[in-house]
């Protein structure tokens, strides 16, 4: 019982938050609020899975690190609805034309064949079993994250240095040579 | 599903009984129906007497800065001034809710909330004693880490949505110091993580003893560093002097609170003191062994000649004892450096956290897995007996 009142939970912050990044237009910090919500229910769906270490560690990246940043960025870049006119989505001419919406769709398509290519082998054979019992994640995902994923996690690091590096050149003063 | 106190309860024979007797009363097994109760009570002891810790923190920070000041401190409502907070509550609770016209309404009001979230989210996993913890989360460090992170975002909202430069100022500060002070704190508890080799409470207070030479503070000289760099850096995420940068009022008036009145105002100022009173209360599990009870006292074992279910529960008001002990005189410490140091500049600030507590946290994290590897995770004192009795160090 207790986890189908957790499940509700979180499904109803997943989709009422991410229903809110979506229609939420006429302020930006809402919508990062909404996104916050939605987050905070993934992180609430992976902790009735029985995933501790990955509930956490959305809580730890994506509610204390990516939003806060997020937030930060919107602050600095003016998202208020007073700078709407400036900074207001619909001003930016490479949002919500013709042309965007032919590329979204394109992207929606090959991404939702690729997923569902990937679920259908999960869910041919699906029964609808009782979750396993709850045992912990860390040390599984430690040995996995060093042994068989080894690269990608190498990866992802080189990737991080790009964004470094990526941030640095951006701060730079242009034309200094220094 | 996790160690904590539905565990411990369940080890004596009167709540079987009773898990019983409710069991057949109602024809169906009542276990969970009962933890569910046994949890609701805790939870609301716990928030009440944390509410009161928070509140008394006041009065705390009062009466020590008097002492410190050469002053009186309140001394007017009950004995020695105790009952302070009360009237402080009910002019709060009694003073007129003013939302500024041009705020931004809902993230106004969210804000606080968000805060008072955060900080009762992470009561959660902090280990009173051995049975007196809510859960002992398998990830229980991990969890408070990401949990009170919520207090960060809801300073930030509150000082975008007064629509007031101060607290605009006010709140950016408070985002960018959280977020740069998180690293070198979780750095220093990563280091404690590898050495004690889990991140539930449960698994870092075992490693450690009730003697002093057995906590992990003097266990080798970088825990030894590892703990001011976490304490440092704690005093930053939780804003208190001499970090108090988004709420400096020779500056910015109030910080990210000024344009808030009453009890909106009341919940940030709790959500502080209560959060001062976890990261002392992690400090003191982490470096000074937590509940642990010299003589191993908080067993029970000692009083075997006592019934069962007395002799477990006084080692348990032993160990609540010793943790709230600790607890509170870090507590002390906390007020104690905020009456005591001037307030640093911004670029002092981050200059601190990125130039000097970073690399010494890192340095300190690698040094720290490297005696973890090489004498095997035993601690100084243990490799000073073993050459002692002539054997062959730690290996």
């Amino acid at each position: 019982m207790f986890d189908s009142v957790l499940f509700l939970l979180s499904a109803i912050l997943i989709v009422v938050g991410s229903l809110g990044v979506l229609f939420i237009k006429e302020n930006i910090m809402h919508a990062c609020v909404a996104l916050l919500t939605a987050l905070f229910g993934v992180a609430g769906a992976y902790a009735v899975l029985g995933a501790d270490f990955l509930a956490a560690t959305q809580l730890v990246v994506y509610v204390g690190g990516v939003v806060i940043l997020m937030l930060f960025a919107v602050m600095l870049t003016g998202g208020g609805a007073a700078n709407e006119n400036k900074f207001g989505i619909e001003k930016i001419p490479a949002m919500g034309n013709v042309k965007t919406y032919i590329i979204a769709g394109v992207n929606v398509l090959v991404i939702s064949l690729v997923v569902i290519k990937i679920m259908a082998n999960v869910m041919q054979d699906y029964k609808a079993v009782a979750l396993p019992a709850y045992e912990s994640t860390v040390e599984k995902l430690g040995t996995l994250l060093v042994t068989d994923h080894v690269l990608a996690f190498e990866v992802s690091s080189i990737l991080l240095l790009g964004a470094l590096v990526g941030a640095a050149v951006i701060a730079r003063p242009i034309g200094s040579t220094k | 599903m996790n160690e904590g106190l539905i565990s411990f309860l369940s080890q004596f024979d009167g709540h079987k009984a009773f898990v019983k007797m409710i069991s057949d009363f109602a024809g169906t097994d009542a276990t969970s129906t009962i933890s569910f109760f046994i949890y609701l009570a805790a939870c609301l002891a716990v928030v009440g007497v944390m509410a009161t810790i928070g509140g008394l923190g006041t009065y705390a920070e009062r009466k020590i800065s008097a002492d410190l000041q050469a002053r009186q401190g309140p001394n007017r409502v009950g004995p020695f001034g105790l009952l302070q907070m009360l009237a402080d509550g009910v002019k709060m609770i009694l003073k007129e809710d003013i939302i500024p016209s041009a705020a931004d309404k809902p993230m106004f009001i969210m804000a606080p909330m968000l805060c008072i979230v955060g900080v009762f989210g992470s009561l959660a996993v902090v280990p009173f004693s051995s049975g007196f913890i809510l859960s002992d989360l398998n990830v229980g460090v991990f969890y408070l880490l990401g949990i009170s992170s919520l207090v960060g975002v809801g300073i930030f909202i509150g000082g975008y949505s007064s629509n007031s430069k101060w607290s605009m100022l006010g709140g950016m500060r408070g985002a960018s110091q959280i977020i740069s002070y998180e690293i070198p704190v979780t750095l220093s508890i990563i280091a404690i993580v590898v050495l004690s080799g889990g991140m539930s409470f449960g698994t870092l207070i075992g490693g450690q003893g009730g003697f002093p030479h057995e906590w992990y503070i003097l266990h080798n000289p970088f825990t030894f560093i590892a703990f001011f760099v976490y304490f440092i850096g704690a005093l930053a995420e939780t804003n208190r002097a001499p970090f108090d940068l988004p709420e400096a009022e020779s500056e910015l008036v109030s910080g990210y609170h000024t344009e808030y009145t009453g009890m909106r105002f009341a919940f940030f100022a709790l959500a502080e003191y209560i959060e001062v009173f976890v990261v002392c209360g992690v400090a003191a599990a982490l470096f000074f062994g937590g509940w642990k009870v010299p003589f191993d006292l908080g067993t029970g074992e000692a009083f075997s000649a006592l019934p069962p279910i007395i002799a477990k529960n006084i080692g348990q008001i032993l160990q609540l004892g010793s943790f709230f002990t600790k607890t509170l005189l870090l507590y002390y410490v906390v007020i104690w450096i905020r009456w005591t140091l001037p307030r640093l500049r911004v670029d002092q600030l981050m200059t601190l956290c990125w130039k000097y507590l970073t690399p010494i946290a890192l340095f300190n994290l690698i040094m720290i897995a490297v005696w973890a590897y090489a004498f095997d995770g035993k601690s100084m004192f243990e490799l000073f007996t073993a050459m002692g009795s002539g054997s062959t160090g730690g290996h």
